[in-house]
């Protein structure tokens, strides 16, 4: 290895957006100190156990990566490695990451999945993880999470325009809901990442198009099918004055079982993440794509009428955001075209989807992680601004390295 | 309930009691009633029915009600509309179903849906033909005799053709067969021996290597003309190339050299992908 000093260690504080920094310090191959990590906070002070899980699976992702925790868990010390993926010998048993995640988990399994699809393109082998474990919430939840089915359809397809494309799969093999309280759930995910790409292309994603097609997934788990039904019946009925092609598939399946051992029974299950829920996807000609994700309280009482109109007016709302990504998938643009070749990437975004915090926190950390600034003009369609992003021609750091 | 069936029991006896004799019982039944009110307190007074023929026993005590009306007012049915009308719910159309099919394999598989897979492909029907050219296609399809003669006839002699059947006897039906078969789709030949010892398999091959020179030779000698020999490639495989290396030309020691075959296929795509870049 060439003897270059070692970089600076970037310093951030507080828990917000802790996940992308992390990120963001991984791919571009920069240490990272996060400090007072809800040092305010008096129940729970230090990393949320969803926290301390991401970074384990960093470490397992990771080749020589080091993370030192403080005493009290309120301060991160991340020296990021290579990003190896599931290579054999490097945490993967037969070329698949099994990560367990805990049971008091409160956040839904796209919280590690999207930042993971963020990783899996610029590492050193094929990305092959399967979540399981007593945590693993398949539907959206009440934290903000959005549904596996939101990740496959509306946040995957938007790797196809940087060129990656091939091989690329997520199978949902149990689904589950949050279990009571909102904690836990006894689903099963697989990602498969298989394309590795040196730079991602640089896009121009410049009209938004209008809406043409919704699609959609309704689903219940450990509760009658018909739920499906009455989710599917009421969403349509905002949606079919605004697109006539709306189709939404149905997906039945049995609540997953949690061990819960006993004293009497140390072999004993549960049943767990009982609900129902909807994602919706609406397409335009151009192929932007806006997406909406209700699911069932873990506490119950809401009925599938009011959440199927819930959602489908949380599609409207995001079709009136409007710009060719909606909010969900914009981070995960952002970072791919900041990572691309050398060259001036462009895309339209809505007013609202580009002034929310977490858009404008990602811009600010991209200048401190040593990426260029984002230009900002007016688009061609009222409300909507164009940003130009100078990619950095970071991209796979671990090839040049190594 | 229990004094409807009683009732009800009362009456059928009634029933079952006037085919035999009406009159007779209810004298009887007056004179019954008469030495039981002597007894007793006096019966209530119960409105005894028309004599409607009993259709049958079953229903509730308010039915009877409700059967004096309809009876009455009731005339039967009318036969000014003798057409029946027929209702059809069809939910799903055939051409819908396959969409459906389609979408959900194309939606709800693993893989993300791409906007190209999100377009229902509509098969579009293949321009038909004339009718007699698709007679003339279906029939030369379906005569199994005649293709089997065109494909085996290298294998039958010409003895075998003096008769008009031409199935193949003996060794002429194993390769037949064989021939078939491999038609079919079998990845194997039946006859091909696949273990031999090492030098059996070489002689093998030699004498057919010497046979094939010999007729060669003996062909230019009469003056046939034959197509000359070619060693045939293997199919070129593409090379695959590191993340990183260019994707054209050899990049060694620094580097990058470009062979005229790489030249001409950049000059190439120059060329043609002018219009590539204004995308969007």
């Amino acid at each position: 290895m060439a003897a270059t000093p070692a970089p600076p260690t970037l310093k951030f504080t507080g828990s917000k957006h802790l996940i992308q920094r992390l990120v963001l310090a991984t791919l571009t191959g920069k240490p990272l100190r996060i400090s007072q990590i809800r040092s305010a906070s008096h129940t729970s002070p230090g990393l949320a156990p969803h926290e301390v899980s991401f970074l384990r699976l960093l470490e397992a992702l990771t080749n020589g990566s080091q993370i030192e925790f403080s005493y009290t868990g309120t301060t991160v010390l991340y020296k990021p490695g290579l990003i190896t993926g599931s290579a054999a010998g490097h945490g993967a048993q037969g070329g698949v990451i099994r990560h367990e995640v805990p049971g008091e988990c409160r956040r839904g399994v796209s919280f590690f999945l999207v930042p993971l699809c963020l990783l899996a393109p610029f590492a050193k082998a094929g990305v092959n993880v399967l979540f399981t474990g007593p945590g693993v919430i398949t539907s959206s939840t009440e934290t903000g999470d959005v549904s596996m089915d939101t990740v496959r359809t509306a946040i995957l397809p938007v790797f196809k325009s940087f060129g990656i494309e091939r091989d690329l799969e997520v199978r949902i093999l149990r689904r589950s809901n949050a279990g009571r309280d909102g904690k836990g759930g006894g689903g099963e995910v697989q990602l498969v990442f298989g394309h590795q790409v040196r730079l991602p292309k640089t896009v121009h994603l410049m009209s938004a198009g209008q809406v043409k097609r919704v699609r959609g997934v309704a689903y219940s788990t450990g509760v009658a099918g018909a739920n499906n039904a009455r989710l599917i019946e009421a969403a349509r009925g905002v949606l079919n004055e605004v697109a006539p092609d709306t189709y939404i598939f149905s997906d039945v399946s049995a609540a997953p079982f949690v061990p819960a051992p006993t004293r009497e029974n140390p072999a004993a299950k549960r049943k767990t993440g009982l609900g129902f829920g909807l994602s919706l996807v609406a397409e335009t000609n151009t192929g932007a794509l806006y997406s909406a994700d209700v699911a069932s309280p873990p506490a119950g009482g809401e009925p599938p009428e009011d959440l199927g109109r819930k959602c489908a007016f949380q599609l409207l709302e995001a079709i009136e955001q409007g710009g060719c990504v909606s909010s969900v998938a914009a981070p995960t643009l952002l970072t791919l075209m900041a990572m691309g070749s050398e060259d001036v990437g462009r895309v339209a975004l809505g007013k609202e989807v580009l002034g929310s915090e977490h858009v404008v926190q990602l811009a600010r950390d991209l200048r401190s992680f040593g990426m260029s600034g984002w230009g900002l003009r007016d688009g061609d369609e009222e409300d909507s601004i164009v940003v130009s992003i100078v990619g950095k021609g970071v991209g796979n750091v671990g090839r040049k390295i190594a | 309930m229990a004094v409807t069936l009683g009732k009800r029991k009362r009456r059928e006896a009634s029933t079952v009691e006037s085919t035999h004799g009406e009159v007779d019982d209810r004298d009887a039944r007056a004179l019954f009633q008469r030495a039981f009110e002597a007894k007793f307190k006096p019966l209530e007074v119960t409105e005894k029915l028309p004599s409607a023929p009993e259709t049958a026993p079953l229903g509730d005590s308010f039915d009877r009600d409700d059967e004096e009306s309809v009876t009455s007012d009731w005339g039967g049915l009318s036969d000014d509309n003798a057409q029946i009308e027929v209702v059809n719910h069809d939910a799903v159309d055939a051409a819908g179903h396959q969409l459906a099919k389609q979408e959900q394999k194309a939606f709800m598989s693993s893989k993300p849906p791409t906007a190209t897979q999100l377009a229902p492909s509509i098969a579009t029907q293949a321009a038909s033909t004339s009718a007699e050219d698709e007679a003339e296609t279906s029939n030369l399809k379906h005569d199994l005799a005649l293709q089997r003669l065109l494909k085996e006839s290298h294998l039958l002699d010409h003895s075998s053709t003096k008769d008009s059947a031409v199935v193949p006897e003996g060794k002429v039906r194993v390769k037949a067969l064989d021939l078939r078969l491999r038609d079919l789709g079998a990845k194997q030949s039946l006859s091909e021996q696949k273990t031999m010892p090492l030098a059996h398999r070489k002689g093998i091959k030699a004498k057919a290597a010497g046979r094939e020179t010999a007729r060669r030779k003996e062909a230019v000698e009469n003056g046939v003309i034959w197509e000359k020999v070619r060693a045939s490639a293997q199919p070129q495989k593409r090379r695959e190339r590191s993340i990183g290396s260019p994707s054209i030309g050899k990049f060694r020691g620094g580097t990058l050299k470009l062979s005229s075959h790489d030249v001409k296929s950049i000059e190439r795509s120059r060329l043609q992908g002018g219009g590539k870049g204004r995308r969007r």
